[in-house]
């Protein structure tokens, strides 16, 4: 799926879905309120108002279809300004084009957002009614980070207009001098690379950049606070637990240490003879011999 | 007024005849990634005892290749980031090697792969811990009380502290592509240099703090990306015209395969260390500042006294060259010398220019300290 696809299809799910899901909440919330005593379930007001962040969903990915659809037409004449032969610079030409594809773009910067994405979209979860409020919490994260994804990529297109902007100009103005389709990659290759470092330092890309990691983060969170949860309830060791046993092991590694250290000292106090340091853990020295080492 | 026309023709035949050169260039170069196995791709293959453990941290002796030309021993320290093996990724472009073929007794530390149970490490615990305990380890299995340094960018960072903390242990240092002043990039604006620098500052700390709390570590995939932020159409070329133009050729080519080899070789960075290498540092630029705190101890860089050796790469757009000279007028010793080496952060290990540079030149500085 392109980014214009994605942009569009998450926009609109999420608009769609969304007022769908707290549509379908609300007349749950009502109908378990008359049934169950007052004040055992939530007050409506008290659930998270999800239908902002849907309508700055929507807003973000109009702007990227926008822009997007004036990329792509950018691209597609500048494809046809391409030098053509044939033969083995076929391939460069085929790698041009890719190349001057906008989605092409999204394959370096694109990749950030994978791995925050990977980072934050580990499980997957089914909707429970009495942890609601923690998948809201996931759910509202969720949306903050496609709404940061979908800002950063207005950044990186907004990069390669100017970038196929230059180079076309520099093409007509080059006339004949760009004869063959590898020395339009170098072109474009070098316009590229100089408007992207560019943008790379630009107060835009940063700002979207770490926007879009604190908005990864926070998704994580939100699914470690949910996951937190289940292990309480169901007897898991939970992440935090865990972590404490990690940092509480650390601590004591580093009392060894010390006593260690002390005791060494105590041993040879008259020098810093290192030959008297036990350590840890000596590994006898093998004889050598041909076999490759451990790596 | 319309573009002026550039496309240009070609005959018949000429265009059969580059089709099937190219046709065939394919054909051996497939036969090449065929036959080739992952097990074929080795880096890191001289030699070398594993001597010491503790925890995930090991400490390994290189076997020597000839008679010992400076009997202190030699300590390889190389960071977080990253693994040492560049220093050691092919036969021919060894940084290991050549030092061994020069009589240098060599040794180097492996931080292993930290996982998330390595949360709560902190560079005091590997700096005055883990490198603290390697270099007795070496004292004693040498009979020497002192230790030359070898600290590679972030490991750097690691033998600076240590060297500064104590320096009576350190008989020399040599520091190379190691950044001092994290915030000198700004003196020489290149473009496309410095990249880390700019971006790390653009993160407010609680934003760093978020991020290694969530992951319990700073990612080696993260840090991944942002490298290949740094090089964007490189990055895109990469799979495609540069391996195109080296696939029929096999030495080219298994030179490609042992660089992506140690570039797909991230380790994830210890959590806290992580937010002291980012927040105090890059951010904060402590260690220029003689604010940076190990152990209790704030690392003074007056207190290195000992001779040192800065190795950096002219064109280095990780480590800008700015950085890493900024500790000339820091430290207590006037027997300082700057080594500037051609090529880039990776190019001075590898690169073909620097290896009749870079191992001479450390050998001799040393030779002439001994």
């Amino acid at each position: 799926m392109d980014p214009f696809e994605y942009a569009k299809s998450i926009a609109d799910m999420w608009a769609l879905g969304g007022k769908a899901l707290l549509s379908a909440q609300e007349a749950g919330v009502r109908a378990m309120g008359t049934a169950v005593a007052p004040g055992m379930l939530p007050d409506m007001s008290m659930l998270p108002d999800l239908t902002a962040g849907m309508a700055d969903l929507t807003r973000a990915g109009q702007s990227v279809t926008e822009l997007w659809s004036s990329a792509t037409s950018l691209s597609q004449a500048l494809a046809r300004k391409m030098p053509m032969r044939g033969g083995e610079d076929a391939t460069v030409e085929a790698t041009f084009q890719k190349m001057a594809d906008p989605r092409s773009w999204f394959s370096v910067t694109g990749e950030m957002d994978e791995v925050l994405g990977r980072m934050a979209e580990g499980p997957r979860f089914s909707d429970l009614w009495d942890v609601e409020r923690r998948y809201a919490r996931v759910y509202r994260a969720w949306l903050n980070l496609r709404q940061r994804g979908l800002e950063q990529t207005a950044v990186v297109l907004g990069a390669w207009q100017r970038a196929a902007q230059l180079f076309g100009e520099q093409v007509g103005g080059a006339g004949d001098t760009v004869r063959s389709a590898d020395a339009a990659l170098h072109l474009w290759t070098e316009t590229a690379n100089r408007v992207l470092l560019e943008m790379q330092r630009s107060e835009a890309f940063l700002e979207a950049q770490a926007r879009m990691i604190r908005a990864s983060t926070e998704l994580r969170m939100a699914q470690h606070e949910l996951v937190e949860f289940y292990g309480e309830r169901y007897g898991f060791p939970t992440r935090r637990e865990l972590d404490d046993v990690h940092k509480t092991v650390t601590e004591l590694r580093r009392e060894l240490r010390a006593l260690r250290r002390a005791s060494a000292g105590r041993a040879a106090p008259a020098s810093v003879e290192p030959a008297s340091v036990k350590p840890a853990r000596q590994v006898t020295k093998r004889k050598p011999t041909p076999r490759k080492a451990r790596n | 007024m319309a573009a002026k026309e550039t496309r240009t023709t070609i005959s018949p035949a000429a265009g059969v005849a580059e089709l099937a050169h190219f046709g065939s260039r394919i054909l051996t170069g497939t036969r090449l990634l065929n036959q080739v196995r992952d097990g074929d791709v080795a880096i890191a293959t001289t030699p070398k005892d594993l001597v010491w453990q503790e925890d995930k941290v090991s400490l390994h002796h290189f076997r020597p290749m000839t008679q010992c030309s400076v009997r202190t021993p030699v300590l390889i320290v190389y960071g977080l980031i990253g693994r040492w093996t560049m220093a050691d990724l092919q036969e021919d472009r060894s940084l290991v090697q050549n030092l061994l073929k020069l009589g240098i007794d060599l040794y180097v530390v492996d931080w292993g792969n930290p996982s998330r149970a390595d949360r709560w490490l902190t560079l005091d615990d590997y700096i005055d811990g883990y490198l603290h305990d390697c270099i007795q380890q070496i004292c004693a299995q040498a009979g020497v009380s002192q230790v030359n340094l070898l600290g590679i960018c972030e490991g750097g960072v690691f033998t600076t502290c240590f060297a500064a903390l104590h320096p009576d242990m350190v008989k020399t240092m040599t520091l190379t592509i190691t950044p001092i002043d994290f915030h000198a990039d700004t003196l020489e604006n290149r473009t496309g240099h410095g990249f880390i620098n700019v971006w790390t500052r653009s993160l407010a700390p609680e934003d760093i703090d978020n991020l290694i709390d969530a992951n319990g570590c700073l990612p080696g995939e993260f840090m991944g990306a942002v490298f290949n932020q740094m090089t964007p159409m490189r990055t895109l070329l990469k799979y495609n015209i540069d391996m195109l133009d080296m696939v029929d050729d096999e030495k080219k080519l298994m030179n490609f395969l042992r660089m992506e080899k140690w570039i797909a070789d991230r380790p994830d960075h210890p959590g806290e260390a992580a937010k002291q290498w980012l927040k105090d540092l890059y951010q904060q630029n402590k260690l220029i500042k003689n604010e940076l705190e190990i152990g209790g101890r704030r690392v003074d860089l007056g207190n290195i006294t000992m001779p040192v050796l800065n190795v950096y790469a002219k064109d280095d757009h990780i480590i800008p060259p700015a950085t890493s000279r900024a500790l000339g007028d820091k430290v207590g010793t006037k027997d300082y010398t700057e080594l500037a080496l051609p090529g880039g952060h990776v190019g001075v290990f590898v690169g073909g220019r620097s290896q009749a540079l870079f191992a001479p030149g450390v050998a001799t500085w040393l030779t002439e300290r001994e």
